[in-house]
């Protein structure tokens, strides 16, 4: 039941674009103004960096990120670790779901509807979070075409409104800004621990790692393509416009004849953050069930389905205080779990290495 | 046999086959749900959109009259009514929460098309006003943005022979066409913050005026555009509530439905070939149509302008395509430099002279001297721009952003005066069309 080199490309294009669609770029316009650009560019260029070195780990090892866990620090040790990874991935999915829950009461609602409406979301979830690796492939193969479709439909409707000299003159901000924006908006970077799970259980072909790395720079180039396509359309007031994907294609001149055309767009780009969205809790939930070595996933779906939806309603209106939180401090863990750890598999692989040596003699 | 059958029944029905078959019905489920909002129907009864908003100031207070569209249930055909409802508080916000309790309907204004400010509204700040807009997603920002002459809610209350519904009618005079022909510089929400919130710290909008049909303007050369003035006193459209509306109270004004009349009053039309101008949020004045069409040239695209000149002490009414205009921004020897340029293929379309149609065929081959008259009245009109530029310190050509953008390490030096400094060249080549 392995996923294929192909799906985890996907997964890398259209979910690592699609979770940054929503509030990051309105987040980084009132951080860094027009050079809204450089502080996703270091992120995504750091991301990129730690998925090459997990990717190219991979065509030494053919055990999972478990197993060399396993065979270093114990298998306590390992259940130990994907616990903490569990926590990781539950908070890495909070703030997704909370700008999904805003985007949809606010872009497809006249009106003020209640959170209720957005709890069908859980059911989804509840569902998907209980399938495995071979299952998220699957997703992943129908999301791309849908991410493909949607997104350039969004930048060509966009494009006529762009001004691109918005984004004059570069790098005016401080250095020291744009590395703090780089760290406050880190907590939305979780894509190497995604490979960090996948890592052992696809078949490594030759030349395997430089797809997913390119697999990675193109959905960064789709990040950094709409951040400046949103910075051009709206310069000094960028700041102002949260849900940034469903602002920028509105000036196109047929939605004045036809209506909110774009409409169509948004919602099918809607199916693919789902999806996105859902991989953090899919990986919580494959986290937990190693962490336990209880392997009915439908059980760890429903608790931690269970815990975000407690949250969900307890801190239904204090988004803005949590998203606060995590721009201050969850760098610290988004350093930890999606950068050193990853990294410091390197250092596993080695001890793996030298002792299969040591035995061998 | 039976135990193939039965494996094969099993297989159909394992969930990993269904799998497919259960995202997609849940997709479905959730599109239903959540999405597309079917759950939440609003009953045509009780459906009341705000289409056009007009804000007046009126003793410290903001006056806002909403042209709210309210669908009838209707066999004859006539099942679109107006209304217009006024609300009011010391901020658009609070006005709008009144007009909500009288409307029943949520006025998130996402079918708000137009915003008409009130000629009494010059005196306060622009952005205080307008604040509301750039909230919290009140409104998406593509709504047209102007000044009117007189109280918004009178214009928005008179009524006009091109359309049932004021604001389309005003709208119109606002249209992109208009634009591209450089007879009006059209603005919407978010134009106008853009420019407001760029180191330029100004921004315009239309002024719009109304004038009686069947009139215009004496002695115009085709720029004055207008007529019998329709005054500002309301009334013109019926039964027109007035601004009695402080303390909460409001009034509902004129009433029209789709296919009816105008209800007694006199109809009016509407032009907007005037600019109102802004620098610092506070008004600074009106452009003339003549200085709008200038400005019209740099700022917007336009595809065909009618420009009225004099050669030869005749007067032509030259059409212009394929223009090419903007202004660039240099600091040469330590004097920021604006060079104005302008591009334009010209046809006589009219002149104040007996037409001999054996030299119309002729009329895409001009002389020079025609030519030179074109050039010497788009300078003219270029330079009138500047000098109000200059003297309302307004950077409407955005001059202090191009500085910042282009030449950065000057902007410090130069962003008090630049205006005032500035040396400005014309390089304007008006050619045959032929």
């Amino acid at each position: 039941m392995k996923i294929s080199v192909r799906q985890i490309c996907f997964i890398m294009i259209a979910y690592t674009a699609v979770g940054k669609l929503l509030i990051y770029p309105t987040q980084l316009a009132n951080l860094c103004g027009r050079d809204i650009l450089f502080p996703a560019l270091f992120d995504l260029a750091v991301s990129g960096v730690i998925i090459w070195s997990l990717a190219f780990l991979c065509s030494k090892t053919d055990k999972t990120f478990f197993g060399l866990l396993q065979a270093t620090i114990g298998k306590i040790g390992a259940r130990i670790v994907y616990g903490f990874f569990a926590a990781y991935f539950i908070a890495a999915a909070l703030i997704p779901i909370f700008e999904q829950k805003l985007y949809v009461h606010t872009i497809f609602y006249d009106t003020v509807p209640s959170l209720m409406v957005f709890l069908p979301f859980f059911m989804f979830s509840l569902y998907a979070a209980s399938k495995r690796f071979l299952n998220i492939g699957r997703c992943a193969d129908i999301c791309l075409p849908v991410f493909a479709v949607t997104m350039a439909s969004v930048f060509l409707m966009s494009f006529s409104e762009a001004k691109w000299d918005n984004l004059l003159p570069i790098l005016t901000t401080p250095a020291q800004k744009v590395f703090s924006s780089a760290a406050n908006t880190a907590f939305r970077f979780t894509e190497p621990c995604w490979l960090l799970m996948f890592m052992g259980h696809f078949r490594y072909k030759k030349g395997d790692a430089a797809k997913i790395t390119l697999s990675y720079a193109l959905g960064a180039a789709v990040v950094l393509l709409f951040l400046a396509v949103f910075y051009a359309v709206y310069g000094e007031i960028s700041s102002s416009r949260t849900f940034a994907v469903s602002r920028t294609s509105i000036y196109f001149p047929a939605i004045e004849t036809l209506g909110r055309i774009d409409l169509i767009l948004l919602y099918a780009l809607e199916m693919v953050m789902l999806f996105a969205v859902v991989l953090d809790i899919q990986m919580a939930v494959h986290s937990l069930a190693l962490c336990t070595g209880y392997d009915d996933r439908r059980v760890w779906s429903l608790a931690v389905n269970g815990v975000l939806i407690v949250i969900l309603i307890v801190c239904d209106h204090y988004f803005h205080s949590i998203l606060q939180f995590f721009s201050q401090w969850a760098w610290i863990w988004v350093l930890l779990f999606a950068a050193l750890v990853p990294l410091a598999l390197w250092i596993l692989y080695a001890v793996v290495r030298r002792r299969e040596y040591e035995r061998k003699i | 046999m039976n135990e193939k059958f039965k494996r094969r029944i099993k297989d159909f029905f394992s969930v990993s086959k269904l799998s497919v078959l259960i995202y997609w019905l849940i997709i479905i489920a959730l599109l239903g749900l959540f999405f597309t909002n079917d759950f939440g129907l609003v009953d045509i009864h009780k459906t009341a959109i705000i289409t056009a908003v007009g804000i007046d100031a009126e003793e410290g207070e903001v006056i806002v009259t909403c042209e709210v569209v309210v669908p009838q249930p209707s066999q004859s055909g006539d099942n679109i009514k107006y209304t217009h409802i006024q609300g009011s508080g010391l901020t658009i916000a609070d006005a709008l929460n009144e007009v909500n309790s009288k409307t029943g309907f949520y006025p998130k204004l996402q079918f708000c098309k137009l915003i008409l400010v009130g000629e009494d509204c010059q005196n306060q700040e622009l952005f205080r006003m307008l604040g509301c807009f750039y909230r919290k997603n009140y409104s998406e920002l593509t709504a047209l943005v102007a000044m009117c002459k007189g109280k918004a809610s009178d214009m928005l209350a008179m009524s006009s022979p091109v359309s049932d519904m004021t604001s389309e009618a005003i709208t119109k005079s606002l249209s992109e066409e208009i634009e591209k022909s450089a007879n009006a510089a059209s603005v919407s929400l978010k134009d106008i913050a853009m420019r407001e919130f760029s180191k330029s710290g100004a921004c315009y909008m239309p002024f719009v005026e109304a004038n009686v049909p069947g009139t215009s303007e004496n002695g115009g050369n085709g720029d004055n555009v207008g007529g019998e003035e329709g005054g500002s006193g309301g009334g013109q459209g019926g039964s027109q509530g007035g601004s009695g509306s402080q303390g909460g109270e409001g009034g509902e004004g004129q009433t029209g439905a789709s296919g009816q009349s105008n209800q007694g009053g006199k109809q009016m039309e509407f032009t907007a070939r005037k600019t109102a101008i802004f620098a610092g949020g506070k008004f600074k004045g009106l452009l003339s149509p003549q200085q709008t069409f200038a400005l019209s040239m740099i700022e917007d695209e336009i595809r065909l302008a009618v420009l009225p000149c004099d050669a030869d002490g005749i007067h032509y009414t030259m059409g212009m395509k394929n223009i090419d205009c903007g202004i660039k921004l240099n600091v040469e020897n330590g004097t920021p430099k604006a060079t104005l340029s302008f591009k334009a293929k010209a046809q006589i379309q009219g002149a104040k002279v007996p037409v001999d149609p054996r030299t119309t065929a002729n009329d895409d081959i001009i002389p020079e001297n025609i030519l030179k008259g074109a050039e010497n009245e788009m300078e003219k009109r270029f330079s009138e721009l500047i000098e109000v530029i200059r003297t309302t310190d307004c950077d409407l050509l955005g001059l202090r952003e191009k500085l910042f953008k282009h030449n950065t390490k000057y902007f410090e030096t130069f962003k008090d005066d630049i205006l005032t400094r500035m040396e400005v060249e014309y390089k304007i080549d008006v050619q045959s069309v032929n």
